[in-house]
This record gives C-alpha cells, structure tokens and sequence, in this order.
C-alpha cells in the first residue's frame, strides 16, 4: 500500500518533471493569442469531447475559407473551412458548419499549416556554441534567441512559422534544441531534442576529443550513467537529434542509437541512399541537410530513397546563413528528383512536428492544434507558388493586404 | 494455393519475411588447404547458413557448379589499415579506454581491395600516434557496414606503439607550441617513460586499493592478460625495450603481459628473447630493399627463421595499399624465403586467428566454423595463382566465374 502510493507519488513527480521542461514555460505569449487550452492539446477522449462541445463563441472565433486545404499529412481537400478559435483550429472540413455571426475570411488561394525548418539559428545572432568544451548537454537554445529579431520576419515571408532551433553543430553533446514560432516569441517546445553530434564538426584540434574513438568513449561515459537531459534521453522521454555527414557517421549514429535504445532521428541526409538499409532499421528519422543550387544529384535522391523506405524526414534550414526560401526550394528540387510533392509538404509540416516532438501542437491542420497557416498562392512545393498571407495562432502576422 | 498467396501478401504488407529456407552453397576445388595440415584433393566444401557443414573429398563438380583450382581459409590481417580520418585523439598519449571500432572508415577502398584478395577477417587497431592508442576489434571485410553484422572480436587486444612513430611529429616545425601536436613524447625513452609511468600507476593504484580510473582499468585488463598486447616495434632496440617491459610487469609482480609485436621487421635479431618471453610476431610485408621503417631490415627468409625457431609469426598486409603488400603475395615471399606451403598458408590463416583468439570461428576450414574461404585458380601462393573469388560468411562477395 505504501509502495504503491511511494509509485503513484513518484509517476505524479515524474509526470510533473516533464510537463515543466515542457511547453510553454515562461513563454512571453501575448495576450491577444492566449489559447483556452492552456498547454495541453486533447490527448484524450474526454478532453476531445469537452472541446468539441465547446460552444463556439462569435466574437472570439474565425472561419477561414479556401480553395484548398494541405492537412500537413499529405492529403488535401478542396474548398475547406478551417473554424478557429482563440489560435485554436476548432474544426476542419469542406462541410464545415459555420456558426452564427463568426466572421469568415473568403481567400484566394491555398491553405496549409505553417511550414517547419527542422534545423535551424535564427535570432541567435551566432551565438550558438561554447568553443570552450565539448558537452554541455543542459545548454537550452531557447534562452538564447531574441524574439524580434529580423532573420523571423524573413521566414515568415517564406512561410515559416516554427524553428527547431540548435546549438552549433562543433560540439560531441552541444545541449538541447526547442521549437519556436516565428511571431510572437512563443516557444512550443523546450527542450525538444538532445542534440549529439557524431560527425567530424564535433573534434577539435585543441580539445577533448580530437578524435572519432575519444567522442564515442566520451559519449559511452556519458551515456552508460546518464544524468539530466542524458538521462531523459536514455530513458526516452526526450527524443535525440544526431548530426552526421558521412556514411561512417551514419553508421555509428545508428549502432550508438541502438546501443542505447535512443529515439529520434539523424541529421544529415547527404550519404544516406548509401546506407539506406541501416538507417530504415534503426527507426530513427532523418532531418535533411539544407540543399543549395548545383548540389550533387546524390543530396536528392538520397532523401527520395529515405521516403521510399518509409523514413519520416524534415528539412533542415540553417538559417541565417541560408535564405529561409531554401527550405521550400530544397524540397522542389527533392520533387524534381522524384520525391513525392505531397511528402515533400508532410516533411516540412506534420513529419517535421513530430520529429520534434511537438505533433500534437503544430504540423497539421488538426482539431487542437495551433492555427498556423499560410495561404499559397498554389502549390506549396512548386516554385512558382508565392506565400500571400501567413497567419500565426490564428493572427495575420505578414501579408495579406490587396 | 489462395493460403499461400495470403500469406505472401500478409508478409509482404507487414514487411516481415517468413523464416527464409537455409541458404546452401558448393564450391568444388582440385585441392583444399584446410589449415589443419590436410589437403583434400577433389573435394568440395558445402556452406549452409553461413557456416561451413561439410567438406567432402572424391566429389566430381557439374556443369555450372562453382569450381577453382584451390580453396583455403579466409585470409586473416592483423595488421590492417582501416581507420578514416581524424582518428588520432591528440588530447592524451595514453588511451586504452578508446576503441578503433570506431573510427573505422567503413567505406574506405581498402575493404574492397582486402576482400578480393581472399582476406575475410582484419583487425582494426587504432593509429600508432599514440603510445597506447586503444582496443582493437577484429571485423571482417565485407557486409553490412555496421559493428554488430561485421565484428568478430571487439576488444580483441590492446594497440599501442614502442617505436618512433608516437614521438615523431610532437614538435611543431617552428614557432611556438599551439596545438597538441605539441605534445609529449618527443624521444624515444620517452615513449618507454609513458608505458611505463601508465602501467605501474595503475598497478600501483590496485595495490593501493584504489577504484581503477577508464585509463588504468583499460591496462590492468592486459596485465590480468584478459586480452594480449599488441604493440608495433620495427627496430630491434624496440623489441627488445617491449620485451623487457613485459618481463618487468612480470617481476614486478604486475602481472603476466600476453605479448604479440607487430611490425617486428627486426625480430630474426632477437630469437632467444622472443622464446623466453614466448611472444608472437606478426611480420610487415617483407620490403623491396631490406629496410623498413627506423632501417629495421628483414629478408624473405625472416619469416621461416621465425618459424623455425617455434615463434608463432602471421604476415600482414599493412592496409594492402600496394599490390604486392597484399597478404596473398607475402605468402608467396615467405614461400620463397623457405616456408613450406603449410607454413606460409598458416601464417595468413590459422595462427593470426589463435593469436587475438578468433580461432573458434576462422582461421581453418573445418564444420562449425564461419563460411569464409578464398577461392585461388591453383596451389596457393605459386608465381601463377592468385585469389580468383571471396565467400565472407557464406556470400560470394567476389564470384571467379
């Protein structure tokens, strides 16, 4: 009996431990996109059934029309009603009943869920890295970015609404990543992922490690006794993001990965239609390395060959030494090389979310989910489609005007 | 019929294969160097499953069945080059907790040349510039390209270095000291000064009762001789020096060190301190001029010498870099310095594979153990033979035909 309540105190703890290094703590949310749902996104019946009954209020609800509807899980449909509320998708369909005086906002175009850059420095105005040393695996990117900052303005313009941001690639365990609007400051995530890095950017010429034998030693240390964010990810509660550039790293990413039963996914797509038979065993995902005109062939059709197998991919951005644009043009060149224009769109929406752990917030056009959404012009992954408006939380953040 | 159609769908949908039927295979040869000291004239050995099930003399091959002119074991290197870039960790000289696995380049192109030259099994150390570099693992040449498909052995032994190699390039050209290249031993004595500083500090830590650090740890396991030694010495004043370091753990009362020099180009010089210390020597490729590294120098009859005198010798390729470095070629050096077939077929073969205790699974054709063979287009190491096709645990990853 005084087990089971030492047990149940300790699941409560434990529960509680998550929740606070989870969404939304101390978050500079402003007031006019307070969601009513707090944190939490129905993950259960009875939370689904209670926002469902929810009677719409007019004043504070939204019907966006288009001609179209991206779900961000690969299927569309024609002529759909998003119904918002609060920043809150509340309802999504072509047979959506719009309640008495909500306003509707008719568009001219298409809609889907705000893209996400899997990988990415914005506002972080280079400060990413501590040159000093090579583990820092409590290091939290989010209190490093500056919410004004000019680089969102720019992803927004390129229909970006939600970063992964990372600390630098140079470090073996640099800390953790967190996923943040690009409006608004608001941080969905933190931390989102324990970044490792098993490529040869983490050796150093003048520190521990300067070789691949010493960071795998280094990272065994670590993760054979594993304390804080290690241990969240030893224990599977924080999922891992592993840098690597070469079909080596690959292969040690994925025999580290399965050592230690980590969950995750890669970063670093150049290699993988080389090995593509390792990473499809390990189910880890791959975030892909941003793409950049004249790359080689290979860049692409490895990240074909990876859909084909079934991996989940994202698209990593690096911004800002790369124009956010690069994230819808990486996947049209994807598309050109044979990917599947509508996973292309599911990378960059509700695979890119759930690589990061944040599935329930962002990625799709979901009941629950945030309402982040960008009108195209056409097509999202054809390069001739233009962003005319991107609403962040329900709220026009760019565009829009005649 | 239908049941069957389901159930391939089923299996197809799910992305399970059924339980595949045991893959078999033949391969016929006029002889068969086993490695045991028998040869089997028309025989054939049967591989099923990757393993070796059975070798049959008398066996006459059909039209379209895999047939050579000679099959032996699978090649064995002790002495591979596999590692890729920035495999050297700089930040200690002293490393016996860190593992060449990896920092192995899995898809360097000397895999490929080791595997078509008939050697299945290499031993992947770390790189000698470091006075102990780190474990070894034994893998084998062709699969998957990840540890758990390829290793044979991890932790096979412990890799460090004797000669000049660790002390060679510590200073910088000029100017001041800026990195760790910088860094400690410079000399020779110094290297020695390192093994030995490592090894009693941590056998002095024990005595003391002190919890072992990963450093420490990693050389009393050799001392404990959970796994042998391997250490590069070229030149005569280095074998000596790792033998006299062996025999002072021993003294000591440390423990007993279970030696093997590698790259001994010199040991013929020393042939009553290798049978006191019963130590194993595995040969670099025998050079064009005589000399090697440090103007070490070995002659083609070294290795018979050796032998001769019951010092277990290997030959090795060295990474294989040259043709004529490659393991297959050695055994036709070592032949013409005096070895007998046996002797040389033993030496790329069986006695590498005892020496790092691999010998369970290859090393010899016989039932039981892994399927990997070379496959030759007459008696080995003759002028006119040479490896003509590779199984690596039953694949043919080279096929002759």
């Amino acid at each position: 009996m005084i087990l089971s309540t030492i047990t149940a105190a300790a699941l409560v703890f434990a529960f509680a431990a998550e929740d606070s290094s989870g969404a939304e703590t101390a978050t500079p949310t402003p007031a006019t996109t307070a969601s009513p749902t707090g944190t939490a996104t129905p993950t259960t019946k009875a939370e689904e059934l209670t926002l469902s009954l929810q009677p719409i209020n007019a004043e504070r609800a939204v019907a966006f029309k288009a001609d179209r509807l991206y779900l961000g899980d690969g299927k569309h449909i024609d002529d759909g009603i998003v119904l918002v509320q609060d920043g809150v998708i509340h309802k999504v369909g072509s047979d959506v009943q719009i309640p008495e005086g909500v306003s509707v906002i008719e568009l001219k175009g298409m809609l889907s869920p705000g893209l996400i850059a899997s990988h990415g420095y914005e506002g972080l105005g280079g400060e990413s890295t501590d040159s000093t040393r090579a583990v820092l695996p409590e290091a939290d990117i989010s209190i490093a970015f500056k919410p004004s900052h000019l680089d969102f303005a720019a992803s927004l313009e390129a229909g970006v609404t939600s970063i992964v941001l990372a600390p630098s690639t140079s470090m073996l365990v640099p800390g953790t990543t967190a996923v943040v609007k690009t409006a608004g400051g608001k941080i969905v995530r933190r931390p989102a992922q324990l970044q490792v890095v098993l490529s040869g950017d983490a050796l150093s010429y003048n520190r521990f490690p300067t070789s691949h034998a010493g960071a795998m030693a280094e990272l065994d240390r670590l993760f054979s006794e594993p304390e804080g964010q290690i241990a969240r990810a030893v224990s599977g509660n924080l999922p891992v993001l592993i840098a690597v550039n070469d079909r080596a790293d690959i292969a040690r990413a994925t025999d580290f990965a399965g050592r230690y039963r980590l969950r995750g996914a890669l970063y670093g797509s150049l290699w993988a239609e080389d090995v593509i038979d390792l990473i499809a065993g390990s189910g880890l995902g791959v975030v892909c390395d941003p793409f950049d005109v004249g790359d080689d062939g290979r860049s692409m059709r490895s990240v074909v060959a990876l859909a084909n197998r079934g991996v989940r991919l994202g698209f990593g951005l690096d911004a800002p030494g790369r124009s956010p644009e690069n994230l819808r043009f990486g996947a049209a060149l994807c598309v050109r090389e044979g990917l599947d224009p509508k996973l292309a769109l599911k990378a960059m929406c509700g695979d890119a979310a759930a690589i990061a752990g944040v599935e329930r917030r962002v990625g799709r056009l979901e009941r629950g989910l945030d309402a982040d959404l960008v009108l195209w012009s056409g097509d999202p992954t054809e390069l001739t489609s233009s962003v005319l408006a991107v609403y962040i939380d329900g709220k026009l953040v760019h565009g829009g005007g005649e | 019929m239908m049941l069957q159609l389901a159930g391939a769908l089923y299996a197809l949908t799910l992305g399970v294969a059924e339980p595949a039927p045991a893959e078999s295979m033949v391969v016929f040869a006029d002889a068969i160097y086993t490695s045991t000291g028998d040869v089997i004239e028309n025989g054939a050995v049967t591989i099923t499953d990757g393993k070796i099930t059975a070798i049959t003399p008398g066996e006459t091959p059909g039209d379209g069945d895999l047939h050579v002119g000679a099959i032996t074991a699978g090649m064995v290197d002790l002495s591979a080059h596999m590692l890729g870039y920035e495999s050297v960790e700089q930040s200690s000289e002293i490393t016996p907790q860190l593992r060449a696995e990896h920092a192995i380049d899995w898809f360097g192109v000397a895999w490929q040349r080791q595997a078509s030259s008939g050697v299945t099994t290499v031993l992947v150390s770390p790189s000698d510039r470091n006075v102990i570099g780190g474990l070894s693992v034994a893998v084998k040449t062709a699969g998957q390209p990840s540890l758990e498909q390829r290793a044979v052995k991890r932790d096979a032994c412990l890799r460090g270095a004797m000669g000049s190699e660790p002390s060679s390039g510590n200073h910088p050209a000029f100017g001041r000291p800026t990195d760790f290249y910088s860094r400690r031993p410079t000399t020779r004595m110094g290297v020695e000064w390192e093994w030995r500083k490592s090894f009693f500090d941590a056998a002095q830590g024990r005595a003391d009762g002190a919890e072992p650090t990963a450093q420490a740890a990693g050389l009393l396991e050799v001392l404990d001789a959970k796994r042998p030694l391997f250490i590069q010495t070229w030149a005569t004043q280095d074998i000596r020096t790792a033998v006299f370091f062996k025999e002072e753990m021993a003294t000591e009362g440390f423990g007993e060190i279970n030696l093997i020099l590698d790259a001994a180009a010199e040991a013929w010089r020393e042939p009553e301190l290798l049978v006191r210390s019963k130590t194993a020597i595995v040969l670099p490729p025998f050079p064009d001029s005589g000399r090697t590294r440090d103007n070490a120098f070995m002659a083609l009859s070294t290795a018979k010498q050796l032998v001769d005198l019951g010092v277990p010798v290997a030959l090795s390729s060295h990474g294989a870099g040259q043709h004529r470095d490659r393991l297959g070629m050695q055994g036709a050096l070592a032949r013409r310095g005096g070895m007998s077939l046996e002797e040389a077929l033993q030496a790329v073969t069986i006695t590498p594979a005892k020496m790092i205790g691999i010998d369970d699974r290859v090393g010899s054709i016989e039932v039981g153990k892994d399927a990997d063979l070379a496959l030759w287009n007459g008696e080995p190491f003759q002028a006119t033979s040479r490896v003509v096709g590779t199984v690596v645990d039953g694949e043919l990853i080279v096929d002759p035909r």
